[in-house]
C-alpha cells in the first residue's frame, strides 16, 4: 500500500544537512505571505507552477542544522478541482516534493479555514497548525484550548502571531520532529514544559542536532498518519458508501501506485465527482466499472438526502467542525457586543452608493499620480545621468562608431529606457499596488462593479487588475490570473491591456494636456473607456461561454504590515529586472541595428498609407509608432528629439488635431511589448496577437474617424 | 425536495410564505438558508465556503444598481453576485417569527 502512506520515501536515512521541503497552505489572507516572509527574508523566487498560470513563490532558510526549502500556496477554500490554483495545489502537496504541510489558519475565521483543513487532513501528508492571528482573537477576549485542539487532530497545533514573529520558528522546530523524528505527538509534554523558556528551548535543539550529526544517522520509525475518523468521518450512509468505494479501489491500487492519494481520498473524490481523479480510474475497464459504482452510490446518497453530493459532504464537514469549535472556545467575557470600528466606518464609506463611487475615482486619480511622479521624478535623473555619460562615450569613441551605436545606443540606452521609461514607474507602483492589496480596498472595488463588469461579460474581480491597470499594464496583465475560468481570465487580460498606463498618460499629458488643454484629456479618456467597453462587448458575444457570478470573500479593512509591503515590492520588482528588462534590451539592439541600416525609412513608406492618408499624420510618425509599442512614451520622447532637431515647438510640427490623433491612437494601438509578452504567457500567443490586431483595428477606427470628422467639420 | 421548491414558487405568488429568495431580505435581516438552486460550480463552492441548507445567514450590504449583495456567513463577509443570490432560497429565522 504504498499510497497509503505518502511518506515512505526512498530518502530513509536522514543525514546531518538533509533538506526539509515545507509546503504553506491555508485560505487567501489568513497570514501565509507574513509567516513566509518571517521565515525565508529576501532569498524568495516568484515562479509560475511548470505549464500553469498560476504563480509559484518559493524561499530558502537554513535552521537548527536543516535546510528548509519552503512554498507559498495560492490561498484556497478547498481542495476541489475548479480552478488551476486548487489543481496546483492539490497534486503539489501530494507529490513526493513535499515533507510535511504548514496549514495556516485564521483564528479569527476558525470554521471556514478548518474546512480547509479537513480537506487536507484527507491527504494524510504529515501536517502542523498553525492558527495565526491570535492576537486579534486575543484582543475579543477569546481564547483557544491548544492542548485539546492537539488532542484532536493528534497533530501539532501551535498558536502563532505572524506579524510579531511570534511562534512561527516554532513551527519549523515542529517540522523537525515530525519529519526527522516521526513522532508526531509524544514531544507535546515535553514541549508544553519548556515552553515559557524559549531560549533554552532552543538550545536544547541545537544540543540535540550536535548529538545526532555524531552518531550520523538516526533510525526512525515510519511515519503513520495519526488515526482521524473519530474526527473527520461524515454521516453512516455517506461513511458506508466510501468504505465499499475504498474496498474496490484497494483492488485497482496496481494502476495508481503513481500517485499518492489515500483510498478514502479517492473514494469521496469519486463520489464528488472530480474531474482529475475520474480521469485515473478511466483509462481502464476496472477502473471505469469503479467509476460506475460511485455514479450509483451518488444518486442514492443524493437521493435520501435531497441534496447535491457536494453539499451533502460540506455540510458533514461544517458539522464536525460545529463540535470542534464548541470544544476549544474559551470566551473570557460572555457579552462580547461588536463595536463599532474605525475599519467599520471605512467599510462603509467605500461601499457606499455614493461616496463609494467617488472614492473609486480618488483611489484611481492617486494610482496614477503617485505612480507618475515619483516614477517621473527618478527618470529625470536617470535621464540626466545618461546624458553626462553618452557625452563621455560620444567623444572619447567617436557618435558615429558602430560599435557605439550598438552597444552605447541600443544596448546601454535599451538598459536605461527601460529602467527610466518603465522600471521608475513599476517600482513605486507595485509598491501601491501591495498597500492597496494589503489593506483590503480592492475587493471593495468589485463590489461596486460587479454590475457593470457583467455587461462586459466578466464578473466585479475583473476591475481589480483593470485598477492596477493605471499604473502597468504589465503587472496588471500578470495579475489577471485572479479570475475563475479561462474566459474571464481572457476577457480580462484584454480590458486591463487597454487600461491607459502611467507611461500612456505621459504622451497624453505631453501632447494634449499641455498644448490642448484639460477638456482634451477628459475628452480622450472617454474615447479610451468607449473603447475598452466596445472591445468588452465583442469578447463578451465571441467568446463561447458564460458569465459566472461572482463569489468572493470581503474581509474587513486592516493596516497595511510594511514589512510585507516591502519586501513583496522588492521581490516583484527583481522578478521584473531579471524576466522583462533582458527582452527590452535585446529589442533595443534589433532597433538601433535597424536604423543603422537605415531599414526604418521603408517603415515609414509602407505605414504612410495608414499614418498619412487614413490618420492625417507626418509620415515620420510611422517609426514613432513603432517604437512606442517597445515604451509607449518612447514616441513622445522621439517627437520632442525631432522638434528639438528641426528646431521647432511641437506645435509647429503637429497640428492640434494631429495631436489628438496621434495620442489617441498611442492609447489604443497595441499595448507595449512587455504587455504582450505577459498577455501570451497568461493565455496564448495566438490569443495575444487576435488581442493586439483587434486593439490596432480599434485604435485606426477611431483615428480615422477623428481625423475625417474633423476635416469634414472644419471644411463646413 | 424539487416538490417543495414548487410549492415555494406558488407560495412566493400567493405570498404568504415565509421563503423567499436572498435578494429579497431586507438590510440587516438574518435567514436560514433552505436551498441553494444554482449549477453544479457554483453550488460546490458556496458549499465549501459555508452557505448550505440549515446555516445561518445575515445579509449586511446591497451594493448599488442591483449589484452583488454581502452576507455574513459563519463569522465572516461573502460577496455574492445578484444573479446567484436571487438562487439562494431562505426562511426567516424563528427569532424574527416571534
Ligand atoms: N493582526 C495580525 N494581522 C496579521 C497576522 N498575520 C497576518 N496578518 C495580516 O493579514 C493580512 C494578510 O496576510 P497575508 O500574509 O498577505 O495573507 P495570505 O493571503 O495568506 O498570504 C495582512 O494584512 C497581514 O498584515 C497576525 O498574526 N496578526
Ligand atoms: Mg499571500
Amino acid at each position: 500500500m504504498s499510497y497509503h502512506s505518502p511518506h515512505n520515501k526512498s530518502r530513509n536515512v536522514i543525514n546531518f544537512k538533509d533538506t526539509i521541503n515545507i509546503a504553506l497552505a491555508g485560505n487567501p489572507n489568513v497570514g501565509k505571505s507574513v509567516i513566509f516572509n518571517q521565515l525565508t527574508g529576501l532569498s524568495q523566487t516568484i515562479g509560475n507552477w511548470p505549464g500553469k498560470t498560476v504563480e509559484r513563490m518559493e524561499g530558502h532558510l537554513a535552521f537548527l542544522g536543516y535546510h528548509f526549502n519552503i512554498v507559498d500556496l495560492p490561498g484556497i477554500y478547498s481542495l476541489s478541482t475548479f480552478s488551476l490554483e486548487e489543481i496546483v495545489s492539490r497534486e503539489y502537496v501530494i507529490s513526493k516534493k513535499v515533507d510535511i504541510i504548514i496549514n495556516v489558519i485564521d483564528a479569527t475565521n476558525l470554521e471556514r479555514n478548518l474546512f480547509f483543513t479537513f480537506q487536507l487532513l484527507e491527504l494524510k501528508v504529515p501536517m502542523i497548525l498553525a492558527i495565526n492571528q491570535m492576537d486579534i482573537l486575543r484582543k475579543r477576549n477569546i481564547d483557544l484550548d491548544f492542548k485539546e485542539l492537539e488532542r484532536i487532530f493528534k497533530l501539532p497545533v501551535l498558536p502563532v502571531v505572524a506579524i510579531h514573529g511570534t511562534g512561527v520558528h516554532q513551527l519549523l522546530e515542529e517540522a523537525i520532529e515530525l519529519v526527522v523524528y516521526r513522532h508526531p505527538h509524544k514531544h507535546y509534554k515535553k514541549r508544553r514544559s519548556i515552553e515559557s523558556k524559549h531560549h533554552s528551548h532552543h538550545y536544547y535543539r541545537v544540543e540535540h542536532v550536535h548529538e545526532r550529526s555524531k552518531s550520523e544517522e538516526v533510525i526512525k520509525k515510519s511515519f503513520s498518519f495519526p488515526d482521524l475518523n473519530q474526527v473527520t468521518s461524515f454521516g453512516k450512509e455517506v461513511e458506508l458508501k466510501i468504505e465499499s468505494l475504498s474496498k474496490m479501489i484497494k483492488s485497482f491500487q496496481r494502476n495508481l501506485s503513481s500517485y499518492n492519494y489515500p483510498l478514502r481520498f479517492l473514494a469521496i473524490k469519486l463520489l464528488e465527482r472530480d474531474s482529475e481523479i475520474i480521469k485515473i480510474f478511466s483509462d481502464n475497464e476496472e477502473g471505469k466499472e469503479i467509476i460506475e459504482v460511485s455514479h450509483t452510490y451518488r444518486e442514492e446518497l443524493e437521493d435520501i438526502h435531497g441534496e447535491d453530493i457536494n453539499t451533502i459532504i460540506s455540510s458533514e464537514i461544517y458539522s464536525n467542525i460545529k463540535k470542534i469549535i464548541d470544544l476549544i472556545l474559551i470566551t473570557k467575557i460572555k457579552k462580547n457586543k461588536k463595536r463599532r470600528t474605525l475599519a467599520d466606518f471605512i467599510d462603509h464609506l467605500t461601499t457606499h452608493s455614493i461616496f463609494g463611487y467617488i472614492i473609486l475615482i480618488a483611489v484611481l486619480f492617486g494610482i496614477y499620480f503617485s505612480t507618475f511622479s515619483i516614477g517621473d521624478f527618478i527618470a529625470g535623473l536617470l535621464d540626466d545621468a545618461l546624458i553626462v555619460w553618452s557625452d563621455f562615450i560620444y567623444t572619447s569613441f567617436g557618435e558615429d562608431n558602430v560599435w557605439v551605436k550598438v552597444f552605447w545606443d541600443g544596448g546601454v540606452g535599451g538598459l536605461f529606457g527601460a529602467i527610466g521609461g518603465v522600471l521608475v514607474y513599476v517600482i513605486p507602483f507595485f509598491f501601491i499596488i501591495e498597500i492597496l492589496q494589503d489593506s483590503g480596498y480592492l475587493p471593495r472595488a468589485a463590489f461596486l462593479m460587479d454590475r457593470i463588469m457583467h455587461s462586459l461579460g466578466v464578473h466585479g474581480k475583473t476591475i481589480i487588475p483593470m485598477i492596477l491597470g493605471f499604473g502597468c499594464n504589465v503587472a496588471a496583465c500578470a495579475g489577471c490570473r485572479i479570475m475563475e475560468t479561462e474566459r474571464e481570465k481572457k476577457i480580462s487580460i484584454a480590458l486591463t491591456s487597454l487600461v491607459p498606463c502611467a507611461a500612456t498618460m505621459t504622451i497624453v499629458l505631453g501632447l494634449v494636456g499641455r498644448y490642448l488643454g484639460f477638456y482634451w484629456i477628459l475628452i480622450l479618456f472617454l474615447i479610451n473607456f468607449s473603447v475598452i467597453f466596445i472591445v468588452g462587448r465583442i469578447l463578451n458575444k465571441t467568446l463561447p461561454g458564460q458569465c459566472t457570478e461572482l463569489i468572493m470573500e470581503m474581509h474587513e479593512y486592516r493596516l497595511p504590515n510594511y514589512v510585507v509591503i516591502f519586501k513583496q515590492t522588492w521581490v516583484r520588482s527583481k522578478e521584473f529586472i531579471f524576466k522583462a528588462m533582458p527582452i527590452m534590451l535585446i529589442l533595443g539592439i534589433i532597433l538601433e541595428i535597424l536604423l543603422i541600416f537605415n531599414a526604418l525609412e521603408p517603415v515609414n513608406v509602407i505605414l504612410s498609407p495608414v499614418t498619412v492618408l487614413w490618420l492625417g499624420l507626418p509620415a515620420i510618425t510611422g517609426v514613432f509608432l513603432i517604437y512606442g509599442i517597445l515604451r509607449k512614451e518612447l514616441s513622445l520622447v522621439l517627437l520632442s528629439i525631432l522638434a528639438n532637431s528641426l528646431n521647432v515647438s511641437l506645435l509647429e510640427l503637429l497640428t492640434p488635431i494631429q495631436m489628438v490623433v496621434f495620442s489617441l491612437v498611442t492609447m489604443l494601438y497595441v499595448p507595449c511589448f512587455a504587455t504582450i509578452i505577459i498577455l501570451a504567457k497568461q493565455t496564448s500567443w495566438k490569443f495575444a496577437i487576435q488581442i493586439s490586431l483587434l486593439e490596432i483595428f480599434m485604435a485606426l477606427l477611431v483615428g480615422g474617424i477623428i481625423n475625417f470628422g474633423f476635416q469634414i467639420f472644419i471644411s463646413l | 425536495m424539487s416538490e417543495e421548491s414548487i410549492n415555494n414558487k406558488e407560495n412566493q405568488m400567493k405570498g404568504t410564505s415565509l421563503n423567499k429568495c436572498l435578494t429579497e431580505c431586507e438590510k440587516g435581516e438574518e435567514v436560514i438558508v433552505i436551498r441553494v438552486n444554482a449549477g453544479r460550480n457554483a453550488k460546490t463552492r458556496l458549499a465549501n465556503l459555508g452557505v448550505v441548507p440549515g446555516v445561518k445567514i445575515t445579509k449586511t450590504k446591497n451594493a448599488p444598481f442591483k449589484g452583488p449583495l454581502e452576507i455574513i456567513v459563519k463569522g465572516s463577509s461573502l460577496v455574492i453576485g445578484r444573479g446567484l443570490a436571487s438562487k439562494i432560497i431562505v426562511k426567516c429565522n424563528e427569532a424574527c417569527l416571534t
